[in-house]
């Protein structure tokens, strides 16, 4: 719409130049051709006048000479000089004839006409033109205008000689119609003469059409001017207006002969308006040949700019592939060329884009959400053509450790590698994705659930080989779950969660790979719905406290109990920490639970110090614990409200959770030493701390992981290795150093003999509710009594 | 204009038997006036015709001489000295003719035995023109400078008359009486106005 009105507008301007150009330039020619038309009619009225003068002038030098010839004849002096009157009247007759003359007068020297052709009617009367007379007195010839009998005439006079004058001889010729066509002829002017006489009637002689004349014998009467003078002015008549100039010769007489010079004004415009019509009509084919040329220029200058407009518009919709194609090299051309590098720089960011949107920054393999929608595509496709689909989720094995231990660089290099190794494993229609963290997605196509195995297996091949990143090599593990479609589920979200479970049940079996089994989906709802219950359940007091003793090997007498958590559901019967503490800490809930057994693991040790008991109280605080700053005041407030020395209370901290956050573990770690309480570092042996680092930890004792412990036995010399050395590495710390996980008396003895300060397993007891553990105190052959 | 005529007579007594006459012919301003003819014609007698002969010739397509004073009764012959044929003629009343077309001389002088002055012209040649004063009278001169002298005039009355070319009123004539050798001097003067003079004469004036 823009574009049509900006080409509107610019045909609209160019077309008004033109014509703003052609009327200014027709009216100044209009102008100028009327300026020039009139003046050019003055012009030619002006030299009309000289030429009537002058044609009259000639006319009577002519006269003249003709008059002068005849005077010269001899005959006719023979004539004269004969005295007889009727010979004289005869001889001006013929001479009348012979020079075309209206009349003849034979003047003596005294003035006196002698004869004339007139019928005599001069004769024996002065000569009536006096003036006339003096002339040709004076000069030897005489010539002017006169009115005679109401017309104007030119009358000459030469002398008749002998050879000396004898008389005068005097011609008049009217000034008539020929005379008025021939100025007509070189004038191009229309004529009028009359002598106004006083009284007389004036006689018109002119060559305007029979009523112009009747018109202007009706206006000429006194009509006039001064001899020499001109008056120029414009009179209509019957049929046409006139340029008109009034000239007034002299006479001879007094008497005035006008004469008029007229032009036609409609005749004189003639020939302009003619030019005028063919320039107008050139100017209409100029403007008719440019508005098309400027129509073809609009258009071509708009054009390219509605190619470029519909370009943008294609751009706009997305079509990033079509050009836009202008031929031009100019402005417009370089900027089609513009808007195509815009379009491809557009269409590369938007590929950039949508690749980042869809894929993973860190591995570049897709992302979760793109992994949904190829799931998604090609479960569609299956639904009508199958065959099934298969995913495998999975994650790597103690992955946070791993960067925990190693640094977040390496484990991103890790996270590279893993991912580029597992692209090597599948076909190029499967998809490898990575979904986030340490969790990574295949998807592919099965024919049946072996297939699915045998294709878990080849992704599981990546982790076959001890992953070499710079200086350090390290064996990786994953755990596979794989999820089928149609078998397992109808629908990606429902596919991946159940490929989810059975990852989880892979880890949890501690098998490599795992599919998933039907019905499994309840374990992960009674998951969630513990997750809501937990709060419930310390508000109600669903949760107990069972504590396992901690023997001294040396003494063999219980010194420590440790306090652990059950929770007694109602519907899930007792369930054990590592059900519901995971939960726990992934809901946040886990600061509740860890209070609520300090809290209740003070109370029964100052219950039991009240009855005589005297026991050290082991508490396990999760990982997540090491973050609450406000935890030491609370355990402090505790212990004083139940009139516990502090060092009756242990705090078992895990290596890994320790080595989450060194700096701050360390930190509220020193501020509960501060206030007395013990520390003991738990499931050492599986977390990767330094040496370096155990040393700056202040804690009092090192718990040998029961993984080590659990089949100890002389022939096990690898857990015996570590055992022993893990005992006098305590020991060379300062630190007591305790062995849980002991089941059997072989172990016992081997503990007992390496030196290790305690130990803990059911070979003693296993957990046990507290009034069962007070019997177990009163009867056992570990018992404090 | 009417001519004014001035007398201006002085008279002185003279030794010899004839009286003689000096005419002055100025113009108003006192210039000479050329080619006057002067003459005294006896009051009262009629004297014999003249038996003479005179001559105007033609010459290099001129009269000569332009203005030729005659007493009545003498004869002109009219040779033509130049090698082209002249048509002279006079249409003059004291003596018309023509002798049409010829050379040399004409076998016959032409008489005029009437006074008047006759304007002679050529018929071929417009500018040619002379003048034969015919008096009646022997005692006639033309002037020189405007001046003549009238000689050997034998005592009585005579009316003294000046004739010039081109003259349009004649100055007025005075009439005087000499006596023995008496030596009269008289003066006239000539009127403004001449006649028109021919357009021819613009190119070929007097002689």
């Amino acid at each position: 719409m823009a574009i049509r009105s900006f080409q509107a507008r610019l045909l609209y301007l160019l077309i008004a130049v033109l014509v703003l150009l052609e009327a200014g330039t027709l009216i100044s020619l209009h102008v100028a051709g009327q300026r020039t038309l009139r003046r050019s009619i003055a012009d030619e009225l002006h030299v009309g006048g000289r030429i009537l003068d002058r044609i009259l002038d000639t006319r009577a030098r002519q006269l003249s000479d003709f008059l002068r010839v005849l005077a010269l004849d001899f005959a006719f002096r023979e004539a004269i000089a004969s005295g007889d009157l009727p010979t004289i009247t005869s001889a001006l007759t013929n001479s009348r004839t012979r020079i075309d003359a209206d009349a003849v007068v034979l003047i003596g020297l005294d003035r006196n006409v002698t004869a004339d052709t007139l019928g005599g009617r001069l004769v024996g009367r002065s000569f009536p033109w006096a003036s006339l007379m003096n002339v040709a007195e004076e000069r030897g010839e005489g010539t002017g205008t006169v009115s005679f009998q109401g017309r104007p005439y030119q009358f000459v006079i030469v002398p008749v000689l002998g050879p000396r004058p004898i008389a005068w001889v005097c011609a008049g010729f009217e000034i008539d119609d020929r005379v008025l066509a021939d100025v007509r002829h070189l004038t191009s002017l229309e004529v009028s003469i009359w002598s106004t006489t006083a009284g007389g009637i004036p006689q018109l002689m002119s060559t305007l059409p029979p009523e112009e004349r009747g018109d202007l014998v009706a206006s000429m009467s006194g009509m006039t001017t001064r001899p020499g003078r001109s008056v120029e002015t414009t009179m209509p008549l019957a049929n046409a207006t006139y340029a008109t100039l009034l000239q007034t010769l002299r006479t001879a007489d007094g008497t005035n002969v006008n004469t008029l010079l007229q032009r036609s004004l409609e005749e004189a415009r003639k020939p302009f308006a003619t030019l005028e019509l063919q320039i107008f009509a050139l100017s209409a084919l100029l403007l008719l040949i440019a508005v098309a040329a400027a129509v073809t220029f609009s258009r071509t200058v708009t054009r390219p700019l509605r190619v470029l407009g519909e370009g943008a518009g294609r751009i706009e919709r997305g079509d990033y592939v079509t050009p836009i194609v202008v031929k031009q090299q100019d402005e417009i051309g370089q900027l089609a060329t513009a808007f195509n590098q815009m379009q491809s720089g557009i269409a590369a960011r938007e590929e950039q884009i949508r690749f980042q949107a869809s894929h993973d920054a860190l591995t570049g393999l897709p992302n979760r959400s793109l992994f949904i929608d190829r799931l998604s595509q090609s479960i569609a496709s299956a639904k009508r053509y199958g065959p099934a689909v298969g995913m495998i989720m999975m994650d790597v094995d103690r992955f946070k450790d791993i960067n925990d231990t190693l640094g977040h660089h390496f484990g991103d290099q890790l996270l590279i590698e893993i991912g580029r190794r597992l692209q090597q494993t599948i076909r190029a229609s499967d998809t490898v994705a990575r979904l986030g963290g340490d969790e990574f997605a295949v998807k592919f196509t099965a024919d049946d659930a072996a297939h699915a195995g045998h294709v878990a297996h080849r992704v599981s091949t990546a982790f076959d080989a001890p992953f070499v990143l710079g200086d350090v090599s390290i064996d990786v593990n994953a755990s596979l779950g794989i999820a089928l479609f149609p078998d397992h589920a109808d629908d990606a979200d429902t596919l991946m969660k159940r490929a989810d479970i059975a990852m989880y049940d892979a880890k949890k079996n501690h098998s490599e790979i795992a599919i998933y089994e039907p019905g499994r989906d309840e374990h992960s709802v009674r998951r969630l719905s513990l997750m809501m219950e937990l709060r419930q359940a310390i508000a109600r007091d669903e949760l107990e406290l069972y504590f396992q003793p901690k023997i001294d090997v040396a003494t063999e007498r219980v010194v420590h109990a440790e306090a652990l958590v059950r929770w007694n559901h109602a519907r899930h019967g007792v369930m054990r920490p590592d059900e519901f503490i995971p939960l726990a800490e992934q809901s946040g809930k886990i600061s509740l639970v860890t209070k609520w057994v300090i809290r209740n693991a003070i109370q029964q040790c100052a219950a039991w110090q009240r009855d005589g008991i005297d026991l050290t109280i082991a508490v396990n605080l999760s990982a997540l614990d090491l973050f609450d700053s406000e935890l030491p005041t609370f355990i402090s407030g505790l212990l004083s409200d139940a009139g516990l020395p502090p060092g009756k209370l242990m705090l078992e901290i895990t290596e890994s959770a320790i080595m989450k956050d060194a700096a701050y573990a360390q930190r509220i770690l020193a501020e509960m030493k501060r206030r007395g309480i013990c520390l003991a570092i738990d499931d050492f042996g599986t977390g990767y701390s330094s040496l370096a680092h155990l040393k700056r930890l202040p804690v009092d004792e090192l718990k040998i992981d029961k993984s080590f412990v659990l089949n100890l036995s002389e022939s096990a010399t690898d857990d015996l290795v570590i055992v022993r050395s893990t005992i006098e590495l305590g020991h060379n710390m300062g630190l007591v150093v305790i062995a849980e996980g002991v089941e059997t008396s072989e172990s016992w003895a081997i503990l007992k003999r390496l030196g290790c300060d305690m130990a803990q397993g059911y070979y003693m007891s296993p957990p046990l509710p507290a009034a069962k553990f007070g019997e177990w105190l009163a009867n056992s052959r570990w018992g404090t009594a | 204009m009417r001519p004014f005529v001035a007398l201006a007579a002085a008279l002185v007594s003279l030794p010899l038997a004839a009286a003689s006459i000096s005419v002055r012919v100025q113009d108003a301003r006192g210039g000479a006036v050329r080619e006057a003819v002067v003459y005294a014609v006896p009051e009262g007698r009629q004297l014999p015709l003249a038996k003479k002969t005179a001559v105007m010739d033609q010459k290099n397509r001129m009269f000569i001489p332009h203005v030729l004073p005659i007493q009545t009764g003498t004869s002109v012959r009219f040779p033509n000295s130049d090698d082209i044929r002249h048509h002279v003629y006079s249409f003059s009343p004291a003596k018309q003719f023509q002798l049409p077309l010829y050379k040399g001389t004409p076998a016959n002088p032409l008489v005029f035995p009437k006074a008047g002055v006759v304007t002679l012209g050529c018929n071929i040649h417009d500018q040619m023109n002379a003048f034969i004063v015919v008096v009646d009278t022997p005692y006639f001169e033309k002037a020189a400078d405007g001046k003549a002298t009238l000689s050997g005039l034998d005592a009585g009355r005579y009316t003294v008359r000046v004739w010039y070319p081109d003259m349009r009123d004649e100055p007025q004539p005075q009439s005087i009486s000499v006596s023995g050798d008496e030596r009269v001097t008289m003066s006239f003067v000539a009127g403004r106005g001449t006649l028109p003079a021919p357009a021819a004469d613009h190119a070929h004036g007097h002689p």
